[in-house]
């Protein structure tokens, strides 16, 4: 029975990687992912869970949202690695993946779920219920100060268009450059200079128009 | 340059990636226009803040449910692949690597730098001439004991030497203005020339064949 983890020839493939510009560290998970190999797993998710939880939630806003998208893009991972062609990085890849899950999974939710009026509060999550990593160097004041800026901004990222948010978020958020940002988004150079800058500037238009509607809300 | 030009730069600019003249024509821009410095800031603070964003904790059951997915899809490559052997020497082989990992990485760099060395020092092996710490004699004479040439250095004269590449004499003469001595090189030893080699003025020059003249004036009839 012809297996998606299985090569043409039937046989798993041991060396990929060895002759493309992956790292080898890349190419070691890789050849564990391919064999079914245990700690190769559990690599892979140590590695990446964390982070890329943590962009697909910027891009969504919603927790549980953000948990299921990550279980879709590793199991595309797990699933895709034998057809991975390692013209990019294994981490590039993810991301890409990602991206594209987190579109997909807003387009179903509009298609699906606009129209649906929710039991509980309809206001997205609030993120002070999310679990951050502390500061410890910071007072309750300024942590107080740093909470409420950070409502602000992330409710104006909320409100501007995916496509933006999407480049702001690998850029600002993920620290990617823009060589990765335009491979992660299979898009030139420019047009991902482009995006971020728009981004940006709808964020100060969010923050600067509309402050006192976005604090308010911040503060409920 | 303009606004227009500014806004074109804006993001290379906010970045960080904007440098020398470039930047220095943006700078002096801002500091003529108020609405453009103003505009920079803002988006400046906006890249700070989102930076300073803190990291999003997944929730704990993330993990466990990723961990029954990777578990269902490894059992998928198990069954289709069929051999345990080769499924327990693939893991002994992850596990060998993954411990490696932590020595190869100095190793590989040790290699590299000790290549590099021994690449920039192999031209002069062989080529170079030896240095010597100490002073080579080339001949020594008193009044009553010329015992190194058959002419007495009751005069100045001139010792010519022919060496080969490797700084060695293959010949020599000397003649002062009554006579001239053709030398004969294998008896340069038993004349006590001791000059086996030409210590060059730096240690690592490339030795030349040619000839050199050394003019001999004996101190006892300087004055």
């Amino acid at each position: 029975m012809a297996h998606p983890f299985l090569t043409n020839s039937g046989k798993l493939s041991i060396l990929a990687g060895a002759q493309t510009g992956i790292s080898e560290e890349d190419a070691r998970i890789l050849r564990g992912l391919r064999s079914g190999i245990e700690g190769a797993y559990e690599e892979l998710i140590e590695r990446y869970e964390q982070q890329v939880f943590s962009m697909v939630y910027r891009l969504l806003g919603n927790q549980s949202d953000a948990s299921d998208v990550v279980q879709e893009v590793f199991l595309k991972v797990f699933r895709g690695v034998a057809s991975f062609r390692e013209h990019s990085s294994l981490r590039t890849w993810m991301y890409r993946i990602a991206v594209h899950e987190a579109y997909n999974h807003r387009r179903w939710f509009v298609r699906h779920c606009r129209m649906e009026v929710p039991l509980e509060d309809p206001r997205p999550e609030h993120p002070n219920s999310l679990e951050y990593t502390p500061d410890p160097g910071r007072s309750p004041f300024e942590q107080a100060v740093d909470s409420e800026a950070r409502t602000l901004i992330e409710r104006a990222l909320t409100r501007i268009n995916p496509v933006f948010r999407t480049a702001v978020v690998l850029r600002d958020v993920q620290n990617f450059s823009y060589e990765e940002i335009a491979d992660i988004l299979q898009v030139s150079l420019g047009t991902v200079k482009s995006r971020i800058l728009r981004g940006r500037e709808a964020l100060r238009r969010e923050l600067t128009q509309r402050p006192d509607q976005g604090l308010a809300e911040a503060m409920a | 340059m303009t606004c227009w030009s500014v806004n074109r730069r804006t993001t290379d600019y906010v970045d960080g990636r904007l440098r020398g003249v470039e930047l220095a024509r943006v700078e002096a821009h801002l500091r003529r226009c108020a609405q453009c410095e103003m505009r920079l800031q803002d988006l400046g603070s906006i890249r700070s803040s989102l930076q300073e964003l803190p990291k999003v904790k997944s929730p704990a059951s993330l993990r466990t449910h990723l961990r029954v997915i990777a578990s269902q899809e490894r059992k998928l490559i198990l069954e289709a692949d069929g051999s345990r052997l080769r499924l327990l020497w693939n893991e002994w082989k992850f596990r060998l690597q993954e411990f490696m990992r932590p020595f190869t990485i100095p190793a590989t760099g040790g290699l590299c730098s000790s290549l590099v060395l021994f690449g920039a020092l192999a031209f002069t092996i062989g080529n170079a001439t030896r240095g010597v710490a100490y002073e080579v004699p080339l001949m020594f004479s008193s009044d009553f004991e010329a015992n190194l040439l058959p002419i007495e250095l009751r005069s100045s004269m001139v010792l010519t030497l022919s060496l080969d590449g490797n700084g060695r004499i293959t010949d020599y003469a000397f003649h002062n203005d009554s006579r001239s001595v053709q030398g004969n090189p294998a008896t340069l030893q038993r004349h006590n020339i001791a000059m086996p080699e030409i210590p060059s003025v730096m240690a690592l020059a490339t030795p030349v064949s040619s000839d050199i003249q050394i003019s001999v004036t004996p101190m006892i009839f300087r004055r």
